[in-house]
Order: structure tokens, then C-alpha cells, then sequence
């Protein structure tokens, strides 16, 4: 799982059925030094390609998301899916004190 | 498998189910030296490891849904274990 800020949302018309009752975000993932460190998320994009996640949570824009991304994504559907990226968790807070 | 430190916790209430009770740490993924390499993960924390402490993380999902007993869980990051010390052999 990475976090990142929710910075918008993709509403699609057609979709496969499996996709249906969940919603897309996009997502702008933390870097070391443009990390959540308490309950608000950090200012500015960071220099990471931003990514389409589903999500069946209901995160919405300025929140920030813990993503899985990768084969995992698709494991809590029923039959094989196309989805490389999914939301897991709506973040509360975060405690970061990176070392030095 | 990677090398990573500790620097951090997650607090999500609303989450997958099969992350229920489960600690959230943040890990950064490091090198030999211990210097930072690559965006920092959130894995789950089944050891307790400490603030600062170096920890192997897996990125095996079967293992991960395994250890979360959910085999529908998207669960990936796990830490599998908190280092003692590493050595270099350069022979």
C-alpha cells in the first residue's frame, strides 16, 4: 500500500459489470519528502505520476488514500478483473518522523 | 523482499475489513547503507516493530491474504521481519 492525495475523480459511462457501485480517483502518491505527518494532507503535488484507483470506500477529493496497486487490486472481486489499482483504506491520520 | 526503516504510522477507520486490527506502519524502503531509495509503503505490522527500527518488507500478496486469513483481501506489504544487523561481503 502507498498513500496519496485524492485529486479527482473519473466518471465513466460504459464499464464492465464487476465495476458497477464503485467509483475511480485519481491519485497523486507521496514521496519521502512530500509526506502526510498529522490529520491534513501536505500542500503541492509531488514530482509522482498520478494514477486512476477504484474505489469502493467512498474518497473523495482532498482526502488522503492508502492504494494497492499491482495483481492484489483485483483479489476482492469475484471473478478476474481488470484493475491494476484499489483503494483500501481513508486515511485519518498519519505519523511520520522520517530518521535525520 | 526489500530493506526498509520504520518512520511512521497510519490511522484509517474506514478500511478493507481484512485490515481490521492490524497495525499500519509506514516503512521506507532503504539501501545498505541506509539511505533513503524509493517512495515510502504502508505495510501491515504482524511483529511490532519500532520507530526507526530496519525491517525486511515482502510485497507477496499470497502470503500477506494468508496471514490476514482473507484469501478476497488486495493486502500486500507485509514486514516479515526486524533486522539485527547486515553485512556486506564485497569478495
Amino acid at each position: 500500500m502507498r498513500l496519496g492525495k485524492v485529486i479527482g475523480r473519473v466518471t465513466l459511462s460504459q464499464m464492465i459489470p464487476a465495476f458497477e457501485g464503485g467509483r475511480w480517483l485519481v491519485v497523486n502518491p507521496y514521496t519521502r519528502d512530500l509526506f502526510q505527518n498529522g490529520d491534513t494532507p501536505p500542500d503541492g503535488l509531488s514530482a509522482e505520476p498520478s494514477l486512476v484507483v477504484f474505489d469502493a470506500l467512498g474518497g473523495d477529493v482532498g482526502q488522503t488514500i492508502g492504494f494497492i496497486e499491482g495483481r492484489e487490486a483485483a483479489s476482492p472481486f469475484s471473478e478476474p478483473t481488470p484493475v491494476d489499482a484499489i483503494n483500501a483504506a481513508l486515511v485519518d491520520t498519519v505519523y511520520h518522523a522520517p530518521k535525520k | 523482499m526489500r530493506l526498509a526503516r520504520v518512520e511512521g504510522n497510519v490511522v484509517a477507520t474506514r478500511k478493507h475489513p481484512s485490515l481490521e486490527g492490524w497495525r499500519l506502519v509506514v516503512c521506507q524502503p532503504i539501501n545498505l547503507e541506509g539511505e533513503d531509495d524509493g517512495t515510502p509503503v504502508v505495510a501491515i505490522d504482524p511483529h511490532g516493530a519500532g520507530m526507526h527500527q530496519r525491517v525486511i518488507v515482502s510485497s507477496d500478496g499470497a502470503a500477506a491474504r494468508y496471514a490476514v486469513g482473507d484469501n478476497r483481501s488486495p493486502v500486500r506489504m507485509m514486514i516479515s521481519g526486524i533486522i539485527d544487523k547486515t553485512e556486506e561481503n564485497a569478495a
